[in-house]
């Protein structure tokens, strides 16, 4: 019987460093994906209310008059029926001391 | 439907908030946002709301995956049947945070701010205008006065007229949430709350009084006030019998035109249930006209707008406490310091006041979100130790803005409901 020769060398692979930083780069990359997906989303989650927040002050700016006691139509209120801030009217009108002890038999 | 508890006044709502238990799932979303605990039930198991413990936010309705949880009073079709009485004035109230989220349940981008379109839809399905704006101004107008009296009580033992002054520091008391937040856990803050009503109670007062009075020359009681909110606790706060000051008032005129009582805002919608109504009268807030409120009552400031917002009744408040206490307008108007989503935001702010000519500071405290941020700010009340003189409070974290009334959104934790869907054994 003939004599067999095996050749158990691998067969040659070459790899040069650069070649393997940036493979091993995009895989962790393509590993790191989710997990910006799911940060993304989640900054993303609340949006909505920041954009009505915006809302709001944006109606803010856009308002000719911008404070409370610049509003004609409450002076006008006050003149004409409540008096002043804290009168006898306005004290039974808008102010309550109702607030109650909800623990209490 | 009507069960008594000992948290309830005889004729509140008892809780308007349940959750359906053939839809919950039990995973524990709702607790998470829950400020007081009030809802019990094992992970995995059914939950249910405790409506003792309960403060009627409805933060575990917008924010459950489910849709789980769900209104107990719904007064759509009562509303709508009062649109179609041509007897009858509906006054429609309109909170500032509705504006910027109505949008949404018919299309439009989150935050657009619709005041007009809204303005025109409404008046199409038969409201009159009082833009609940107008009321908040005038809460400024009189919580502003109150704290500038406490204040110059405490610091220069100032008199007042008539009435008792109460202590430092104020609490706002615009939310219905967490007024009943203190009237349930922490009872000897209560004279520290604000004595001003919430804008809308002022605002139903305002309607069936002056309003009917001077701006509708109508009888009071064919005006139904409709409370249109971000909110699903003004429509607990609504139905608190106290609050029916405008018959009181007229009763004692002999102007009441009844003999039975009636509550000064009839019923409250919430911006969903608004966008309800508008879907079943067949109009769409989207493509509507826009127009002016129409009325003097529908006036409003940039002042009253931003109480939406966290940090916007303290904002507003300090544009008018400035102008009172130094004689001059605040420059800029705007303050910064007081916005923003932080749970806890604290500012101090020196004022000259003219009228002693003494340089004061106020220390104010802005809180949003109550559960995890208020509890060490009252306790410090509590024991006396607190540096605030005045402090706003508003229950959801974000302000009205994130309301428990508010448009259900999908991008929101409530994503599930909308992916069920796609699986193939729902």
């Amino acid at each position: 019987m003939k004599k067999q020769t095996y050749q158990y060398a691998e067969s040659p692979f070459n790899m040069s460093r650069r070649e393997f930083i940036t493979i091993g780069g995009i895989v962790i990359a393509l590993l790191a994906l989710p997990a910006v997906w799911i940060r993304s989303g989640i900054a993303k989650r609340n949006s909505y209310i920041r954009a009505r927040t915006k809302g709001l002050y944006t109606d803010d700016t856009q308002s000719k008059v911008r404070v409370s006691h610049g509003n004609t139509a409450v002076s006008k209120m006050y003149t004409d029926f409540a008096q002043h801030p804290l009168s006898e009217i306005s004290e039974e009108l808008f102010h309550t001391h109702h607030y109650i002890n909800r623990r209490a038999a | 439907m009507i069960v008594l508890d000992k948290t309830y006044q005889k004729g509140e709502y008892p809780g308007v908030i349940a959750i359906d238990p053939g839809l919950c799932k039990g995973c524990d979303a709702c607790r998470r946002h829950c400020p007081t605990g009030a809802i019990t039930g094992m992970f995995g198991a059914v939950h249910s709301i405790d409506i003792a413990e309960c403060i009627n936010c409805g933060q575990c309705l917008i924010n459950c995956p489910f849709g789980a949880p769900y209104e107990t009073v719904d007064p759509i079709d009562m509303v709508i049947s009062k649109l179609k009485d041509k007897s009858i004035m509906v006054v429609g109230i309109i909170a500032p945070a509705v504006r910027v989220a109505i949008g949404e349940e018919f299309g439009l981008p989150a935050g657009k701010l619709a005041t007009k379109k809204m303005y025109g839809a409404m008046r199409k399905a038969g409201f009159e205008i009082l833009d609940n704006n107008f009321a908040a101004d005038l809460t400024i107008m009189e919580e502003g006065t109150e704290f500038i009296q406490r204040a110059r009580h405490a610091l220069f033992n100032e008199e007042s007229e008539h009435g008792h002054i109460g202590p430092l520091p104020q609490f706002t008391s615009c939310c219905p949430a967490w007024v009943r937040f203190v009237e349930l856990y922490y009872p000897v803050l209560l004279p520290n709350l604000s004595t001003a009503k919430s804008p809308q109670q002022m605002a139903g007062a305002v309607a069936k009084t002056y309003g009917a009075m001077h701006v509708w020359n109508k009888a009071p009681v064919k005006i139904f006030t409709v409370g249109i909110m971000p909110c699903t606790a003004k429509k607990f706060e609504a139905s608190r019998p106290e609050f029916n000051s405008a018959y009181q008032y007229l009763a004692k005129e002999g102007k009441a035109g009844a003999s039975a009582s009636y509550p000064d805002v009839d019923a409250v919608l919430t911006t969903r249930d608004l966008s309800t109504v508008l879907k079943k009268m067949n109009i769409d807030l989207a493509h509507e006209k826009e127009t002016d409120g129409g009325t003097l009552l529908a006036e409003y400031t940039g002042a009253g707008t931003i109480f939406g917002n966290t940090g916007g009744v303290m904002e507003a408040a300090l544009r008018t406490a400035h102008k009172v206490l130094t004689g001059e307008e605040m420059k800029p108007l705007e303050f910064k310091k007081v916005r923003g989503f932080k749970g806890v935001k604290a500012v101090s702010v020196p004022l000259m006041d003219k009228k002693y000519d003494k340089k004061v500071t106020v220390n104010v405290a802005v809180v949003n979100g109550l559960r995890g941020n208020i509890k060490p700010v009252l306790d410090d009340v509590v024991q006396g130790r607190s540096p605030y003189h005045f402090i706003e409070v508003m229950n959801c974290p974000g302000g009205c803005v994130n309301g428990g009334g508010q448009p259900i959104q999908k991008n929101g934790s409530s994503w599930l409901e909308a992916a069920m869907p796609w699986f193939a054994w729902k």
